[in-house]
C-alpha cells in the first residue's frame, strides 16, 4: 500500500514530476547513447587494428622491439612457424619480414616499415587484401611488386605502376637498394598506417637480404577472442626465449584497457546523475513542504517515522526510475537502430582516421552497463530523497497540523 | 476508573520574543465511556490541551497519564506507537490521505497496525456502514463533502480500536445541520461501543450535546459540569 500511495503521490503535481522525469529521461538517453557510441568506436577501432596489422598474437625476437634491427630476427623460424601452425586453438599464422627503411620517389623520400609477406598466407591473418583502392593485391606475382598506402602515394607524388626505390641497411651493414613497381594502392581506417607501411613479396625481400630465413614476426589468429589468452600463455611457455604478446600489449595506443573505458563511461553517467540529483531533491523537497500538514497527520495517527522516511525514498525511486526507464529505453532503441544500420561518421573521417577509427561503426552497450546504470539510478534516488525525508520525519505533528 | 489523568499540567510556548503560558496548572480526570466537550473561546488552550492528551506535544511541567502510564516519559517512536494503539484522532479538517479512497483511508491505519487484509476489509465496510457512507466506499476525499470527510475521519479513528477518540473542533468547518449529524454519529458510537470521546468546540449547539463540559479560559479550567442526560434522550 505504501508503494501505491507513493506512486499516486508523485502524480499529485503532474507538471513538476513530468519536468524532472523528462530531464532524467533526456539526460540518461544522451549519456547512455553516447557511451554506446564510445564503446562501439573503441571496439571497432581495435577490430580494425587487429584486422589490419595486429592479428591476435605476435611472436618476435625479444630484442626486435627495441630498435627493429634487421639482425634481430626469429631464430629457427621455419620450425617455430610449423609448430605454432599445428597448435590446437590457432586458426591461422603468417610470417613477416619487417625492415625499417626508406622509400624514394623521383620527387620525395619517406621513412617506412617494409613488410615482406606471403600474400596467400597473409590473407588468412589480416585484411589488407580487402583494402585495395587501385590496382590489385599482388595478382600477377611479378618480381619487385609493392603495395603502398594512398597517403604515402600522395606524399611521394606517385601513381599505380610508378617506380619507387626501397633502401635499407642490410645484414652486413651495407646499404641495400632496389626498384619496385607499385601494383596496388591501399587505404585503411588509419592514415598513420597508410603513410608508414608498404607491403612487398617475401621472396623478393629475402633475396635482397641474401638470407632466406630472416623472419621478424609471426602473426597468429586464435580460433576465437576467448582463446587468445590461453594460446598466448601456452606459447610463451613453449618459446620462453622469444617475446609473445597479445594485441593488447602490441597496441599501446589502446593504452586504456576495456575495464578502464567502462569505468570512465560510468563516471560520465555518474556526473549526469549527480546533476539530476539536485533536481530530484528539489522536487521531493517541494512536495514534502506542500504536504507538511498531511505528513503531520500521518505521524499523529501513528505512522512510524521509519515508514514515512521509506515512503518518501520510494517516491524518489519511482520518480527517478520512471525517468530512468524512459531514458534507458530510448537509448536502448537508438542503440539497436544504429547498431543495425551503423553510425556513419564519414563527414569527420579525416579527423578520426588519424586515430584509426573506421568511418562506419556500430554503437553497443554491454548488459552489465545497463545493470550498473540501474544500481546508480537507485543510489541517486535514495541520495536525493535523504534530506527531504529527514525533514519530513523531523516534523512536529502538533505544529504541522496547526500551522498548515 | 480513570482513563485519562492530568496532574498539574503547565504548557509554556517559548518563542524567541514572547512566551505564552497556554495551560496553567490543569488537573483533570476523564473516565472510560465519557462524552466530554472541552470548550472555551479561541486561544483559551483547547488545542494545546488536546495535543497534550494525545501525546502530540510535550508538557512544560506536570503529568499526563493514559491508562495509568505517563506518556511524557516515552521516546518519540514509542509515543508514535502508543498513539497508534491507544488514540483515535479527528482533526478540524483535511484528516485524510487525498490519494486514497474512503475505504483505503480506513484500511491504512489498520495496515500500520499490521491487521490482516481480510480483517481490514471487513472492519472498513462495517465502519463505513456505521457512519452511513457505505455508498462512498471508493470515493476519494476530494469527491466527498466536508461532513462526509469528517465521518470517514471518525471511522478511521475507530478502526484502530483505540481507548478513546480525541477530536479537535471536528465540526468547526461544517454547517450546523451537518455538525448535528456528526454529533449524532459520535453519540451513537459512544453509546453502542462505549467509546470515550473528548472533543473541543466553541459552538453552543455542539456544547449542548455533551454530557460533560470542561470550560477553559485563559489556560485554566473555569468550570467542569456534568449536564443531565435529558439532551441525549431527546435527540
Ligand atoms: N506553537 C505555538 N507557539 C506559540 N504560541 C502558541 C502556539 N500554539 C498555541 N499558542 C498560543 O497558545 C494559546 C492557546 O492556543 P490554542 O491551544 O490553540 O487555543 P484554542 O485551541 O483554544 O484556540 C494561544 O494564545 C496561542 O496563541
Ligand atoms: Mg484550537
Amino acid at each position: 500500500m505504501i508503494l501505491q500511495i507513493a506512486w499516486k503521490n508523485i502524480w499529485r503535481n503532474k507538471k513538476r514530476s513530468l519536468i524532472i522525469i523528462t530531464a532524467t529521461a533526456l539526460g540518461l538517453w544522451g549519456g547512455v547513447f553516447s557511451n554506446a557510441v564510445m564503446i562501439g568506436m573503441w571496439e571497432s577501432t581495435i577490430d580494425a587494428a587487429i584486422n589490419r596489422e595486429l592479428s591476435h598474437i605476435q611472436v618476435h625476437h625479444p630484442k626486435f622491439k627495441d630498435e627493429k634491427l634487421l639482425k634481430d630476427y626469429i631464430p629457427n623460424s621455419d620450425l617455430i612457424f610449423s609448430l605454432i601452425k599445428n597448435e590446437n586453438d590457432v586458426k591461422s599464422v603468417s610470417r613477416r619480414v619487417i625492415i625499417e627503411g626508406m622509400i624514394l620517389s623521383p620527387t620525395s623520400t619517406s621513412g617506412v616499415e617494409i613488410v615482406g609477406i606471403n600474400p596467400i598466407i597473409e590473407k588468412n591473418v589480416t585484411e589488407i587484401h580487402n583494402r585495395i583502392l587501385e590496382g590489385s593485391y599482388f595478382k600477377d606475382r611479378r618480381n619487385n611488386s609493392i603495395l603502398i598506402g594512398e597517403r604515402l602515394a600522395k606524399r611521394l607524388k606517385v601513381k599505380l605502376n610508378s617506380k619507387v626505390v626501397l633502401s635499407f641497411q642490410g645484414l652486413e651493414e651495407s646499404l641495400v637498394s632496389a626498384a619496385f613497381r607499385i601494383v596496388g594502392i591501399f587505404k585503411t581506417e588509419s592514415t598513420v598506417f597508410d603513410e608508414t607501411n608498404v607491403f612487398v613479396l617475401q621472396d623478393d625481400i629475402l633475396q635482397l637480404i641474401g638470407n632466406s630465413s630472416v623472419f621478424h614476426e609471426i602473426a597468429i589468429r586464435a580460433r576465437s577472442i576467448e582463446k587468445i589468452d590461453t594460446v598466448k600463455s601456452y606459447l610463451s611457455i613453449k618459446f620462453s626465449n622469444l617475446s609473445v604478446e597479445s594485441w593488447r600489449e602490441l597496441a599501446p595506443e589502446f593504452g586504456l584497457t576495456q575495464d578502464m573505458l567502462y569505468l570512465e563511461l560510468n563516471i560520465f553517467i555518474g556526473i549526469i546523475l549527480f546533476a539530476l540529483l539536485f533536481g530530484i531533491t528539489n522536487t521531493i523537497m517541494m512536495s514534502v513542504f506542500e504536504r507538511a500538514r498531511e505528513l503531520g497527520v500521518l505521524l499523529a495517527i501513528g505512522m512510524k517515522r521509519i515508514r514515512l522516511f521509506i515512503m518518501i525514498v520510494i517516491e524518489s525511486i519511482l520518480l527517478s526510475f520512471t525517468g530512468g526507464a524512459i531514458g534507458t529505453l530510448l537509448a536502448f532503441l537508438t542503440i539497436q537502430i544504429f547498431s543495425f544500420y551503423g553510425l556513419n561518421f564519414s563527414a569527420f573521417t579525416e579527423g578520426f582516421s588519424m586515430y584509426g577509427v573506421p568511418a562506419i561503426f556500430y554503437p553497443e552497450l554491454p548488459l552489465h552497463m545497463y545493470i550498473f546504470l540501474g544500481i546508480m539510478i537507485t543510489f541517486t534516488a535514495i541520495a536525493a530523497a535523504f534530506y527531504p525525508a529527514l525533514k519530513a520525519i523531523k516534523l512536529n505533528p502538533a505544529a504541522a497540523i496547526r500551522t498548515y | 476508573m480513570s482513563l485519562i489523568e492530568i496532574q498539574g499540567l503547565n504548557k509554556i510556548y517559548d518563542e524567541t520574543t514572547v512566551s505564552v503560558h497556554a495551560l496553567k496548572r490543569i488537573d483533570l480526570i476523564i473516565n472510560k465511556g465519557e462524552f466530554t466537550a472541552i470548550v472555551g473561546p479561541s486561544g483559551s488552550g483547547k488545542t494545546t490541551l488536546l495535543n497534550m492528551i494525545g501525546g502530540l506535544d510535550k508538557p512544560t511541567s506536570g503529568k499526563v497519564l493514559i491508562n495509568e502510564k505517563e506518556i511524557s516519559t516515552f521516546k518519540p517512536d514509542e509515543l508514535i506507537d502508543f498513539r497508534l494503539k491507544n488514540i483515535g484522532f479527528v482533526f478540524q479538517a483535511f484528516n485524510l490521505i487525498p490519494v486514497l479512497t474512503a475505504k483505503e483511508n480506513i484500511e491504512f491505519i489498520m495496515l500500520l497496525q499490521k491487521v490482516s487484509k481480510e480483517e481490514r476489509e471487513k472492519r472498513a465496510f462495517e465502519l463505513l456502514n456505521a457512519v452511513g457512507l457505505s455508498d462512498k466506499i471508493n470515493n476519494r476525499p476530494s469527491e466527498l463533502s466536508g461532513g462526509q470527510q469528517q465521518r470517514v475521519a471518525v471511522a478511521r479513528a475507530l478502526a484502530s480500536k483505540p481507548s478513546f477518540v480525541l477530536a479537535d473542533e471536528p465540526t468547526a468547518n461544517l454547517d450546523s445541520e451537518t455538525a448535528e449529524s456528526l454529533l449524532d454519529l459520535m453519540e451513537k458510537l459512544n453509546h453502542e461501543y462505549q467509546m470515550t470521546f473528548v472533543f473541543s468546540t466553541h459552538d453552543a449547539k455542539v456544547i449542548k450535546r455533551a454530557r460533560r463540559v470542561v470550560t477553559l479560559e485563559d489556560g485554566k479550567i473555569k468550570s467542569d459540569i456534568y449536564q443531565n442526560e435529558k439532551s441525549r434522550i431527546n435527540s
